[in-house]
């Protein structure tokens, strides 16, 4: 395999009014709070970091079992055990901005209330780049996902987020929105700079010699490469019925299957479940992308977001 | 305390490498101990475990515990066939690579000097006591194993716990080898024999809570390996959680067995409340 020089590829973008130095992003629950991967992750290849979602207090999450492998995916009801946003930016922050990366706050709410708390609290601090806004969470009894399927309560918390903050305002939305691209609009309307999508899908699994389900949570939230296609399709409304910069992820593996989304209108794309099968993720997508782009002699990765020819091949 | 803190460094680093398969012994039916070549050395302690990534095996890696390091570098995997994971490992031919992230987790502590280590061992949950039992006898010191299985092919590596000096008791619940029923019967004797134990056990969960309250009720400590589902290995999954108390104090949460396990004072876990089926 020919060694990435990415010298003569420009790989910065930009979205959200953020400069990301790799389109690469990773995706909120899958990297802990940063610094976890420390030791087998080539962080170079890493443009930004959006952490654990975060709630005012600690959450314990779902009993276990919480996680199922299904095929080419993994059900998860972790159910956001996290440990508050006050330990978060004592203990946990620093060390990863130790590490010299752009954070992303990824917050959830139970309440409208608590969506602009947390919006005001971390408007002061100290590095963290922007506030990814969880709107989508199928594993929580209470705000997630009701905030993700309801366009009216997802504009409402943005728009308490937007009053709370000067920082770009990036709402995560759920795939379980009827229509993604008018979902976009209105939390564009209310002020979001950026949507990121997709979150994981509803989904469930029962062991069928016990007769019971898989997950102690009952339902639970499929990730993985199983749901890249209908990812792939939702940023694709996205792009197409709505103004927003677009964030994509669902299942991205390799440079393949981030190009995807950049050409179906992603400004960047975050890497969430395989971060859990291969670390090494990171540095075969950067130099992925980068032979993609002298291969096909395009001097700046951003070029291609959008870039997918509307006639069908062959 | 770990061992790594104990020396006052943090554990060895870890990294993905990998593996080759260069030799497979089958011990039963369905179980087979594996042994890697790993493409750097290991630096690995009783008790930790690698995620492993096998062509053809699922998507997410399938943690186990280095059963056995040797001289050379090599270490062993002790598998039992389970599911899509464990089936390709078994399959895999010799020759083939596999991707192997470690070491991960927490260690054994060395038993203090005065006590005899005694250990509980149910079906797979011996892997992590070969190298356990081998920094024992390379030390001088000296313990008693108990086995369980339910027949006598599942009392894997037996042998091998003899060879480093170990006082080996066996049960069977088929009463084909040693003792007619579950190994915990055999614990009261071993404590008494020991004098002044240190337990470790590693295997069923039923096991494992007979022996967390035989420990309580003895006043004997004990550190107990536990197993979980897990997603990374990493600690970013949440996956994996048990219910317990950390090391620094406070009250119970959902720790990680990856990362605050999967060696932990069993003392500090609320068994009753992580009813947990693996």
């Amino acid at each position: 395999m020919a060694e990435a020089n990415s010298t003569t590829v420009d790989m910065g973008v930009e979205v959200a009014g953020l400069r990301l130095p790799t389109p690469l992003i990773a995706a909120s629950g899958t990297f802990g709070y940063g610094d976890e991967y420390r030791e087998v992750a080539d962080y170079d290849c890493i443009g930004a970091i959006s952490v654990k979602g975060l709630y005012l207090e600690p959450r314990e999450g779902c009993p276990p079992p919480r996680i199922w492998e299904t095929p080419s995916g993994m059900l998860n009801a972790i159910g956001l055990q996290e440990v508050g946003i006050r330990r978060f930016l004592a203990e946990k922050l620093p060390a990863v901005r130790a590490l010299g990366k752009i954070v992303i706050a990824n917050i959830c709410g139970s309440s409208l209330e608590e969506y602009g708390e947390l919006s005001r609290i971390l408007d002061h601090a100290e590095g963290v780049s922007a506030i990814e806004v969880n709107i989508s969470c199928p594993n929580v009894a209470e705000g997630g996902i009701e905030f993700g399927c309801d366009p009216d309560m997802a504009a409402r918390a943005t728009e308490v987020v937007r009053r709370g903050t000067r920082l770009p305002v990036i709402p995560k939305l759920s795939p379980s929105a009827s229509d993604m691209a008018a979902m976009a609009r209105r939390v564009a309307e209310a002020g979001a700079d950026a949507v990121s999508l997709i979150n994981t899908i509803p989904a469930m699994a029962v062991d069928v010699e016990t007769r019971r389900p898989r997950l102690a949570n009952v339902v639970g939230g499929l990730s993985g490469p199983a749901i890249r296609p209908i990812a792939v399709r939702m940023v694709w409304e996205v792009a197409q019925g709505s103004r927003l910069p677009v964030i994509g992820m669902g299942g991205i593996a390799n440079a393949e299957d981030a190009l995807e989304f950049l050409l179906v209108g992603a400004a960047a794309v975050q890497i969430g479940t395989m971060n859990f099968v291969d670390p090494g993720v990171w540095r075969r997508t950067f130099d992925g992308l980068a032979a993609y782009c002298r291969r096909h002699e395009v001097a700046a990765l951003r070029d291609l977001t959008g870039a997918m020819r509307p006639e069908t091949a062959g | 305390m770990t061992l790594s803190e104990a020396v006052g460094g943090p554990g060895p680093s870890r990294a993905d490498v990998a593996a080759t398969l260069v030799a497979r012994d089958q011990l039963s039916p369905d179980a087979q101990l594996l042994r890697f070549e790993s493409e750097a050395p290991l630096q690995v302690l009783p008790g930790q475990f690698a995620m492993v990534r096998v062509g053809g095996g699922g998507l997410l890696r399938r943690p186990y515990s280095y059963c056995d390091l040797l001289d050379d570098g090599a270490f062993t995997l002790l598998v039992k066939q389970v599911g899509v994971g464990t089936r390709a490992l078994m399959n895999l031919p010799v020759g083939a690579e596999v991707s192997s992230l470690g070491p991960l987790g927490t260690t054994f502590d060395p038993p203090p000097p005065d006590l005899t280590p005694v250990i509980v061992a149910g079906g797979v949950g011996i892997a992590p006591f070969v190298l356990f039992c081998r920094r024992l006898a390379e030390s001088g010191r000296r313990g008693i194993v108990l086995l369980g299985g339910r027949r006598r092919p599942d009392l894997y590596l037996w042998e091998a716990f003899e060879r480093f000096g170990m006082d080996v008791r066996v049960a069977s619940e088929d009463g084909s080898a040693g003792h007619h029923g579950f190994v915990t019967a055999l614990l009261d004797a071993a404590l008494a024999d020991a004098g002044r134990p240190f337990l470790y056990s590693c295997g069923p969960t039923g096991m494992l809570l007979k022996v967390a309250e035989l420990a309580t009720a003895a006043g004997v400590p004990h550190q107990v390996s536990i197993e979980r589902r897990m997603g990374c290995g990493m600690g970013c999954c949440l996956g994996c959680v048990v219910w317990a108390r950390p090391p620094s104090g406070g009250p119970a949460e959902y720790l990680r067995s990856c990362t605050e396990g999967p060696v932990f004072d069993a003392e500090t876990i609320a068994w009753d409340r992580d009813p947990h089926p693996l």
